[in-house]
This record gives structure tokens, C-alpha cells and sequence, in this order.
């Protein structure tokens, strides 16, 4: 039990490898997520499975559809500015 | 019905509010909503574990980085006892992990605060709009 207790504290003691390159921007991903289930868990009247995940998903698909043109817009002004 | 006093509904939606603070979803789950604050609980636990284990507990820094902390806080008063263990400078991380688990553990202490005053609104509408009335 000690050991187990030791293991689970030593990888909250430790930080990940985490390289700077496009993948690391899928860390927004359960970001998103978490954001879309805890906002839908406080505004829906009543919570059932069918509602909550659709609207989960909706308001998942919404976020990340917008930060994705966010992106392009800002890298085509960044374009023009450059280029 | 017997009116609760005005003193006595402050007192409860303070109730709601602090249990809410040291137990993610708990004020929800007083207020009789327990499938909402087992969501809320797995969410926001996650999001800041997830935080952590990307970051080690050295991002939640109370004296390097003080805006995130007040962030990270609103998650439950244990991140005190983990900024009080991190304060010696102890546990250091930089770059993409410290980045990526201050976002993960802020977030989670804004979405619980989200909550917390989610909770204590549904406790004062229950209490001035009783059901069937």
C-alpha cells in the first residue's frame, strides 16, 4: 500500500515531458471538453444521458470550430503582414 | 410553510458557497442534485489532476506566479496546503508542462467557481420559489 501511496504522490511531483511543437495544441482538446461538461452540468434544466451529451458535443464542436478560425484568421493576417 | 428567517437564508446559500469551495459539486449535491455534482466533481477533479500530473504540484506557485494561484484556489482550500509545500520552490517545472498545468489547474478553479455561484443561485431560488408553489 506504502509503495503504491509513494508511486501515485512521485508522479504529481515530476513534471511530464511536454515538447513545443503543433501536436502540444491538442492539450486544448480535454481542456475543451471539461469546459463544455462542467458549463452544460449548470445550465441544463434537467440532466439525462441522450441531452447532456448532445449538448456537450454541440458546445464542444462550437469551441473548437471557432479557436480553428480564430487560427486561420490570425495566421492569414500574420501572412499579410509578412509576406 | 414556515419562512426561514432572512439571517437563516444568508447562512445557507453561505453554506452551499463554502461547501461547494471545499468539495467540488458538494453544494449541488446538498441542493439534492446528486447526478450534477457528480458530474461537476469527475470534471473539475480531473481537469486539475490532469493539471498536476502534466505540471507536478510546482505550478501552483503562490509567490512566483500569484495570478494563477488566485485561480487555482477557488478549486478547494487543499491547494493552500499545496502552495504551502511548493513555496520553498521545491518542486520546479518550466516551459510547455509548467504552462500547460497552470491553464489546466486555473481552469478548473474558474469552472469551479462557476459552480460554486451556480449552486448558491439554484439555493436561493428553491428557497424563495418553493416547488409546487
Amino acid at each position: 500500500m506504502s509503495i503504491i501511496a509513494d508511486f501515485v504522490i512521485a508522479t504529481f511531483t515530476a513534471p511530464q515531458h511536454v515538447q513545443t511543437n503543433p501536436q502540444s495544441m491538442l492539450w486544448l482538446l480535454p481542456l475543451v471538453a471539461a469546459i463544455a461538461v462542467a458549463y452544460k452540468a449548470t445550465k441544463l434544466p434537467t440532466i439525462t444521458a441522450a441531452i447532456f451529451l448532445k449538448e456537450v458535443a454541440v458546445l464542444f464542436g462550437s469551441i473548437v470550430i471557432f479557436i480553428i478560425i480564430t487560427a486561420l484568421v490570425l495566421y492569414a493576417l500574420a501572412w499579410l503582414i509578412t509576406v | 410553510m414556515v419562512r426561514l428567517s432572512k439571517e437563516n437564508h444568508v447562512l445557507f446559500l453561505l453554506i452551499v458557497g463554502l461547501l461547494g469551495w471545499l468539495v467540488p459539486g458538494a453544494g449541488h449535491f446538498l441542493l439534492k442534485e446528486k447526478i450534477r455534482a457528480i458530474i461537476i466533481f469527475a470534471t473539475i477533479t480531473l481537469t486539475f489532476c490532469t493539471g498536476l500530473y502534466v505540471g507536478s504540484i510546482g505550478v501552483i506557485d503562490p509567490i512566483g506566479a500569484k495570478p494563477w494561484y488566485v485561480a487555482q484556489i477557488m478549486n478547494s482550500p487543499m491547494v493552500a496546503v499545496l502552495g504551502h509545500l511548493t513555496a520553498g520552490g521545491g518542486f520546479p517545472v518550466y516551459g510547455k508542462p509548467n504552462e500547460i498545468g497552470q491553464i489546466y489547474t486555473s481552469v478548473a478553479g474558474l469552472l469551479n467557481l462557476l459552480c460554486i455561484v451556480n449552486a448558491v443561485y439554484w439555493a436561493h431560488l428553491q428557497r424563495i420559489e418553493p416547488a409546487g408553489e
